[in-house]
């Protein structure tokens, strides 16, 4: 468990490198462009360079401390009142009781489809969010099932890392599709205004529109990274962890063949995707590259390994079922 | 001629580190799991305290309606008293034990009282007795999960060679003698 602590500081720490250098050599391409145009030694290659580092970096830190704060804005989950809901509140402290961590936040998406997820930066400060649908459609046991997981993601650290990817990549998805809408409009303009004046315009659309495609063929790779990042044995491990909280595999097992009926949450995208339990995307998503941005295990695979774990566990030591936790992670 | 002298004792003094190493990480990872243990037993030193503090106003509300059930009450409040007072992980136990079974045969009592089981503080507090209960039992559970891990340590090899050194002693679960009192599953590890 200590290792995938570690693990998850690492890839922490590696992803928000990529990132600033990402940033970065993108803003030394477009001043490399600009000088390309109005000379050599106009310098803008350099200044932009900075200028993209500088916030690159500004934008990790603060990705760090309020990263929680947006995915919540983005998936528009509010705090869940513990007057109207004792049943959720209950619950969730006494399963962070159970799993000796300290008592998140809870919120709420006020939506139909069944999912949760959980963000924050340590358990010192996490968050539980779960969806309307969810609450409302699961019994006791399932419901607890699925708050353990949470509670695990919250417990190994996988929380920081996924919150960072969200804002990160969803950040190098907003500039690529500033720059890919930039190719429409602008270029629109660029073809009717040719004509009049002759040269900079022109030559800016023509620069951001190769930027843009450069991204657009980026995003397989930035899936890919992703993939890297939250591999899928980590909703595995979450889903031994937290069927070891509750003592009950079967209860997971049963809220999750619920939520491959109907997990969709309208919020979600692509840079949020793979924070969620299950995918938050229909079968029928209109979510552009949804099915390479899935990061999930399929879902009949993960019931099948908990309602095995559910026959073995009458039998088997705590020890025993760490090993095989380990064994299936693969380290 | 010299490497000859030095090589050796190179080898020595780097087995000496790493052993050095490797017996400060065995000894912080035991006393790692022991402050554990001390947490999770603060944690359901909490939920404990709820429910003390919770009692007298059930025995109150209940005594309303019900004056002359004074055997049932009295018993309650015994175990109570029982409860605060207890010094070792075991008598804790004992006495928790006894406030569960007495406040189930007050329950039934009330089951007898209409206009008791319709009043409303009454079900507010039986609803807030089942929360610390559940509690209870999540605490319990992550207790002895971690003395589980903690006797297992100090009795396996080679945590038993610094259990002797240092008197790492195996630490007590928080029993329970009914198995209702129990979740859904009863788990035997």
């Amino acid at each position: 468990m200590y290792n995938r602590i570690a693990s998850n500081r690492r890839k922490t720490i590696f992803i928000i490198f990529a990132f600033v250098i990402f940033i970065t050599a993108l803003g030394f391409a477009i001043g490399y462009f600009i000088d390309y145009r109005y000379g050599i030694n106009s310098g803008y290659s350099i200044l932009l360079m900075v200028f993209a580092l500088i916030i690159a970096v500004v934008m990790s830190f603060s990705s760090y401390y309020w990263s929680d704060r947006l995915v919540l804005g983005l998936t528009g989950a509010v705090p869940l009142s513990r007057e109207e809901n004792p049943r959720e509140y209950y619950m969730v402290e006494g399963l962070a009781i159970a799993a000796g961590l300290p008592m998140p936040r809870v919120y709420v998406i006020e939506e139909p489809g069944m999912n949760a997820f959980a963000t924050g930066r340590n358990p010192q400060n996490s968050v539980i969010a779960l969806t309307r649908g969810i609450m409302n459609n699961l019994n006791d046991e399932e419901l607890k099932g699925v708050i353990a997981h949470e509670l695990s993601h919250i417990k190994n650290h996988d929380i920081l890392l996924q919150t960072i990817i969200v804002v990160l990549v969803g950040m190098v998805t907003i500039i690529s599709n500033i720059f890919f809408r930039s190719m429409f409009f602008g270029g629109g303009r660029r073809s009717s205004s040719s004509s009049r004046e002759s040269g900079s315009g022109g030559l800016i659309s023509v620069i951001f529109l190769a930027i843009g495609l450069v991204l657009i063929m980026l995003s397989p790779l930035i899936a890919l990274l992703i993939r890297f990042a939250v591999s899928r044995q980590r909703e595995y491990l979450a889903d031994a962890n937290g069927a070891m909280i509750t003592r009950y595999p079967a209860g997971l097992a049963n809220a999750l063949k619920k939520l491959s009926a109907y997990s969709e949450v309208r919020t979600a995208n692509n840079a949020t995707e793979h924070i969620f339990i299950a995918s938050p995307f229909g079968k029928n998503s209109k979510v552009a590259f949804s099915g390479l941005f899935n990061s999930h295990p399929p879902l009949q695979e993960r019931i099948k390994r908990l309602e095995e774990m559910s026959l073995g566990i009458g039998i088997k030591s705590e020890s025993a079922i760490q090993d095989e936790i380990k064994f299936k992670d693969g380290a | 001629m010299i490497a000859a002298i030095i090589v050796p004792i190179v080898v020595v003094v780097a087995i000496i580190i790493i052993l050095l190493l490797a017996g400060v990480g065995i000894y912080n990872g035991i006393v790692t799991l022991r402050n554990r243990i001390d947490n999770a037993w603060s944690q359901i030193d909490v939920q404990l305290r709820k429910r003390y503090d919770l009692i007298p106003n059930l025995v109150e509300t209940v005594k309303g309606y019900a004056a002359h059930e004074r055997e049932t009450l009295e018993k309650v409040i015994q175990a109570r008293a029982l409860g605060i007072d207890a010094k070792s992980v075991g008598d804790q136990s004992k006495a928790e034990n006894m406030i569960t079974s007495t406040l189930k045969s007050l329950f039934a009592v009330a089951e007898q009282y209409p206009n008791l089981k319709a009043d409303q503080h009454f079900t507010k507090l039986m609803e807030e007795l089942n929360g610390i209960e559940s509690n209870i039992a999540y605490a319990r559970q992550f207790y002895n999960d971690s003395v589980l891990q903690y006797n297992t340590k100090i009795q396996t090899f080679p945590g038993n060679i610094f259990a002797g050194w240092y008197k790492f002693t195996a630490r007590e679960y928080f029993e329970i003698t009914e198995p209702e009192a129990r979740g859904p599953v009863k788990v035997q590890f």
